[in-house]
């Protein structure tokens, strides 16, 4: 039996009754144990998983109705609430929070049958992209367990090539499920702003953060958002997609889809071996009958800066919510001036964190509102006009996922500005609202490089029928672990 | 360039304590020029576009019932009180 199948492979097999639960489940377990004690994707494993399974077992064997997944082991990165469990966001902060109920993606995942196996790691509340933020320590790139495996959604990109889960939720607010899926060579879908709910994913920057699916196909991507995606009353930014069906017509190709070479992003700053795998990924494309023409987007320049201001921004409101009061740690019962009280209690937070809670009060301050924060509001504004109006054009647009190659643990840690610029292809899609998916497409000198299509609002099946072609024509190799 | 002054009382003001000082608010100020791109943007004539909802848009106000007993994951409770430190 082999745990390197896809989603679609694994229900075949146990309605084939080639395979139980339990067998994979066990199974799945079993080389989590034997792996993750150096790749580290998980914070913590589901116990009770092999009962689970066994109980999905016995429903099919008594031709009960099963749910969709059929018991297929899903993680779930560590700041989305699966009820009962505990749901860390990789900081000290909440080390102890156990989740008083499921985040909407999450029961709906369990309603159609699949066992959640675990949760994975993360840099502390989402805050980072290569998981060396985590306060539990950092995932390693299953590729090279020297390099970084990319983040936030680090854990759950590693956990999938790696084969210690079928699919994994992440969540993406700059690049944080395309940007691991490309480091560790997995299929990772930013969706449209509100396509997914949002319920029980602990919030980070609201107004641009989606959850998202990592897989090792584009076809179960499709298959996941199938389940995941809808309206839901606990999120209000949820929109109504009308139970589109995303799996139907994947193979409808991209002859005569029009798609965009996003300038910006595939030019200046870009890797050499990135950017012959982008030109290689255009002409594969073109092969299959898509028209290319170059597209420029002049605020992608000053995106990272709007970028970084917005989100400290409401990262300083949102987690002013850890006070010590309300959540966080729970201190001795002595007394305690007010102040310090809450400053105690927040010297918890990790470096990473601390510094964007300062950044995050600093630039919508009185004095520098007007410097900062509106500027960056005004360039997220002109950015969206300068992609819907591209995107009248042209069907779709395409860049490197991220301009570089994996990098080296420590080697960017200490230079902020560096890390800021390996979210400068992804963040785009997060400002303008707009889908975006990372797709696998090439092993250089043993490390993956991913290829990024970005379409309109509501477009996300267009994106994946693309994304489905693209994967289709590169067979690539399987990790090394 | 902001003064490290300015970020330190920003600091102050969102409550945050820090033991390697030096370190973080260097860092802070780097990032801070670094958002000084923003003023090349040429952006000040743009407007700003927000979301806007109607009131019809939201759900129902209706009051579900939560049927778990939150105060379980508190260490530090007693029947349906919470013992709290004392604060002045």
């Amino acid at each position: 039996m082999t745990l390197r199948i896809s989603a679609k492979k694994y229900i075949e097999e146990i309605q084939n009754g080639n395979l139980t639960v339990e067998e994979f489940i066990a199974k799945t377990i079993e080389r989590i144990q034997k792996i993750d004690s150096n790749l580290h994707a998980y914070l913590e494993i589901n116990e009770h998983a092999v009962e689970q399974a066994r109980l999905i077992d016995k429903k099919i064997k008594a031709k009960e109705k099963v749910g969709a997944c059929m018991g297929m082991p899903i993680s779930i990165k560590d700041n989305i609430c699966v009820k009962g469990t505990k749901t860390t966001c990789a900081s000290k902060m909440l080390e102890d929070y156990i989740s008083p109920y499921d985040a909407t993606a999450v029961s709906k995942l369990k309603l159609e049958d699949s066992i959640i196996i675990g949760k994975t790691n993360l840099d502390e509340f989402a805050m980072g992209l290569t998981t060396e933020f985590s306060a539990f320590g950092p995932s390693k790139n299953p590729w090279n367990t020297e390099y970084v495996p990319g983040g936030s959604s680090g854990g759950s990109a590693v956990a999938v090539s790696s084969f210690e889960c079928i699919a994994s939720l992440g969540s993406d607010t700059g690049g944080s499920v395309r940007n691991p899926a490309s480091f560790c060579s997995a299929v990772g879908l930013k969706p449209t702003y509100g396509l997914i709910s949002r319920s029980g994913l602990i919030s980070y920057s609201n107004s641009i953060e989606q959850i998202g699916p990592i897989t090792r196909t584009v076809e179960d991507t499709a298959f996941l958002l199938n389940i995941i995606a809808g309206i839901d009353p606990h999120d209000n930014t949820t929109i109504d997609n009308h139970n589109e069906n995303y799996l139907n017509d994947i193979d409808y190709g991209v002859e005569g889809k029009k798609i965009g070479i996003i300038k910006e992003m595939t030019q200046e700053g870009v890797d050499k071996q990135v950017s012959a795998a982008t030109n290689k990924a255009i002409s594969k494309l073109e092969g299959l009958g898509a028209i290319f023409e170059e597209i420029s987007l002049d605020m992608v320049e000053y995106s990272v800066a709007a970028y970084y201001t917005i989100t400290a921004t409401e990262a300083g409101s949102n987690l002013a919510r850890y006070d010590n009061l309300r959540y966080g740690y729970d201190f001795d019962s002595e007394g305690y001036e007010f102040n310090s009280y809450i400053s105690k209690a927040r010297k918890k937070f990790g470096p990473e964190v601390t510094r964007r809670m300062i950044l995050g009060g600093f630039v919508p301050s009185a004095g520098h509102v007007g410097k900062y924060f509106l500027k960056a509001m005004k360039v997220k504004s002109k950015l969206t006009a300068e992609v819907n109006e591209a995107l009248k054009k042209v069907d779709m647009l395409i860049s490197p996922t991220v301009p570089i190659l994996p990098f080296r643990f420590g080697e960017k840690i200490d230079d902020p500005i560096a890390l800021f610029l390996v979210d400068i292809n992804t963040v785009t899609a997060n400002l303008t609202e707009k889908p975006a998916i990372s797709i696998p497409f090439e092993i250089s000198g043993g490390l993956p490089i991913g290829i990024q299509l970005l379409g309109n609002s509501m477009q996300d099946k267009m994106l994946l029928q693309a994304a489905y072609a693209l994967q289709n024509t590169v067979k690539l190799p399987e990790v090394p672990v | 360039m902001v003064s490290k002054e300015e970020i330190e009382h920003v600091a102050k003001l969102m409550r945050i304590e820090i033991d390697d000082h030096l370190v973080h608010i260097d860092r802070v100020q780097k990032m801070i020029a670094y958002f000084d791109i923003l003023d090349k943007a040429n952006v000040e004539s743009e407007d700003l576009v927000v979301n806007e909802q109607t009131i019809d848009s939201l759900r129902e106000d209706t009051y579900i019932p939560y049927e778990g007993k939150l105060i379980e994951n508190l260490k530090n409770y007693k029947g349906t009180y919470i013992r709290a430190p004392k604060l002045n």
